[in-house]
């Protein structure tokens, strides 16, 4: 998951996840569970599992607005 | 012989760019000020070469290869990698092999081992500063990266110790050149944390005035705080590599302030460096 998050940061990968994130996700051995809670968005969980940093870069590229990423992480 | 000619210090952060216009207007007045006093300071110091010394933010280094410290000894490296950063004006900046190689060969000699690579992609923690100083002619840029982002850490005094090997190499260089040091990161600030967004005052003032205290005072303080403290207050080793190069003397705070806009507490230092 973490390689994912940090192969994101190129933008062609990033706009391919945006339209299709099972489809890069398939390509990392990435637990369903994990996959999952991903494409639910749960901060918490992901936070759990990864680097802050990467996880602040994998939540902006995926679109989500600081507010809701904050606020995940304070009530997680 | 060389010359250490200036140290200096200064936060980054990346809504310091995406958001600058969010920033309320009397903060932003002093950022671009703090900023532009340290470019001017700089520019005034006329270095050939300018050792940025930042965190890695992903850009170069993943799990599989995490060095404690990376010296860029390559020609030139490449410009910021972030989509956000693409206005910055250098797409490439110039090295200095020499110095760079110079500084590696220093190192290992005192019992120091970098990682060195002949290219880095040198993101917002080393172009942000530089780009927001407006320097009138850009140095050859020695890039040091200093792993404060994916644990373990160099300690507080390792890179205290580095920032007196930059200071030697500097020393021990034959042919003439300036030479100054810039740090930049911290103060506290915290990133994809529960504790994200939480800017510490008051230890960054006391991070401050720690600086002007002998090294062992300001060694157990960092050591004690930094475990405690928002993920990005690590960065303040860059500032620890700027100290050290220095001469271990204190800096004139040229300015601190917390912006929460961008969640960080902005320092920015200019240190009083005893000739080298």
């Amino acid at each position: 998951m973490s390689k994912m998050f940090f192969d994101l940061q190129d933008p062609a990968l990033a706009a391919e996840f945006r339209a299709s994130p099972e489809a890069v996700m398939a390509r990392y051995p990435i637990d369903a569970r994990v996959k999952k809670e991903i494409l639910a968005n749960n901060v918490p969980f992901v936070a759990a599992r990864t680097n802050p940093y990467l996880l602040r870069y994998f939540f902006f590229t995926a679109g989500m607005k600081d507010d809701e990423f904050m606020r995940q992480l304070h009530d997680g | 012989m060389a010359e250490l000619v200036g140290a200096f210090a200064a936060s980054h952060g990346p809504l310091l760019v995406r958001a600058w216009d969010q920033i309320p207007a009397a903060q932003r007045t002093r950022l671009s000020a703090a900023y532009a006093e340290l470019g001017r300071r700089i520019d005034a110091a006329r270095p050939d070469v300018l050792v940025v010394v930042a965190p890695d933010h992903w850009a170069n280094f993943f799990l599989d290869n995490m060095p404690a410290v990376c010296i860029g000894v390559g020609a030139e490296n490449d410009g910021p990698p972030e989509a956000w950063m693409q206005a910055y004006p250098h797409k490439t900046l110039p090295g200095h092999p020499e110095f760079a190689s110079h500084l590696v060969e220093q190192a290992l000699k005192h019992g120091f081992e970098p990682s060195v690579s002949h290219r880095l992609k040198l993101d917002h923690g080393f172009c942000l500063p530089l780009w927001k100083m407006g320097l009138k002619k850009l140095p050859r840029i020695v890039p040091i990266v200093v792993n404060s982002i994916e644990p373990p850490f160099p300690t507080v005094q390792r890179c205290l110790d580095w920032g007196s090997q930059i200071r030697k190499a500097v020393q021990t260089f034959k042919k003439s050149l300036r030479v100054a040091v810039l740090g930049t990161g911290g103060l506290s600030h915290s990133i994809g944390e529960k504790t994200m967004g939480a800017i510490d005052e008051k230890l960054d003032q006391e991070t401050i005035e720690h600086f002007s205290k002998s090294r062992a005072s300001l060694i157990r303080f960092l050591e004690k705080k930094l475990p405690k403290a928002g993920n990005g207050t690590e960065e303040v080793r860059n500032w620890l590599l700027a100290h050290g190069a220095a001469g271990g003397r204190g800096f004139e705070l040229v300015d601190y302030l917390s912006v929460p806009t961008v969640y960080v507490g902005c320092g920015y230092a200019a240190w009083r460096v005893t000739p080298a």
